[in-house]
């Protein structure tokens, strides 16, 4: 697929997750399979504009793209917000918690890494890079 | 785009009122905030909210914040909140962030009613 090219705002969620959608059923992924990546996307995306841009005082856009490999699909998105690894939140401490005693928030990048077979980061040349991956459904022989 | 519909039943033979919030679309960080504006007024004491989701296809994290925020609200004032209508998925994104437990999570909007009643 061509990659998609938005600008860094709230609005462009929905395109972005359009954009997983298709390539998840160019890729043949089982439905729920789908659903999960678009979720670790979007949460990941969303994290992006808000705390990448708009709380930075930043503007900039995010580039979507897709790659079908034999075995997987690959989504990447990439921004030119500062530099900012998603892993290095680590796991909330507060997922066992009692909802009414956790505070409001954290659970984005947790449910990106839950929701996808791999989730890799890089900083290149000005660039996050955010790297989703998901397993392809093996073909019968 | 998110849908909000709120109407209040009568229902146990008009010995309860209850507000019922359907939703329908998709609940992400563009709509979350408008949803709570709208449902947080409703969650007053002894209140008692069934939210309705048959028709919400796609749900972020910053819908289980709103539905945290409203869960601690209604919990506060002694009221209660019923979740009907959850997709597989919607119940699995709740499940693996621990908030399945916390939530009264029936299939539909008649055992929705029927639970908030009792």
């Amino acid at each position: 697929m061509q990659p998609l090219l938005v600008p860094g705002t709230l609005d462009s969620l929905s395109a972005i997750g359009q954009y997983v959608n298709a390539a998840a059923v160019a890729a043949g992924l089982d439905k729920k399979v789908a659903y999960r990546l678009r979720l670790a996307v979007d949460e990941i995306a969303t994290n992006i504009v808000i705390h990448g841009y708009e709380e930075s005082g930043l503007s900039g856009d995010v580039l979507v793209l897709s790659t079908i490999t034999d075995n997987s699909l690959i989504i990447t998105l990439e921004d030119t917000s500062r530099p900012f690894d998603p892993r290095s939140m680590g796991r909330p401490d507060h997922i066992d918690k009692p909802v009414h005693e956790r505070p409001i928030g954290g659970l984005g990048v947790y449910l990106t890494i839950q929701n996808v077979d791999k989730f890799d980061y890089e900083y290149v040349n000005g660039h996050n890079r955010n790297i989703f991956i998901v397993n392809r459904p093996k073909i019968e022989a | 785009m998110i849908e909000i519909n709120i109407e209040t039943l009568q229902a146990g033979a008009g010995t309860t009122s209850i507000n019922a919030i359907s939703l329908t679309g998709e609940i992400d960080a563009t709509n979350a905030a408008e949803i709570q504006r709208r449902v947080m007024p409703l969650s007053a004491p002894g209140c008692k909210l069934l939210l309705d989701m048959t028709k919400v296809a796609y749900m972020s994290s910053a819908g289980l914040r709103m539905l945290l925020s409203l869960y601690r609200q209604t919990s506060a004032k002694q009221g209660r909140i019923v979740l009907v209508g959850l997709s597989d998925e919607l119940q699995d994104t709740m499940s693996m962030t621990g908030f399945l437990g916390y939530f009264t999570v029936l299939d539909s909007l008649e055992s929705g009613i029927q639970s908030l009643v009792s």
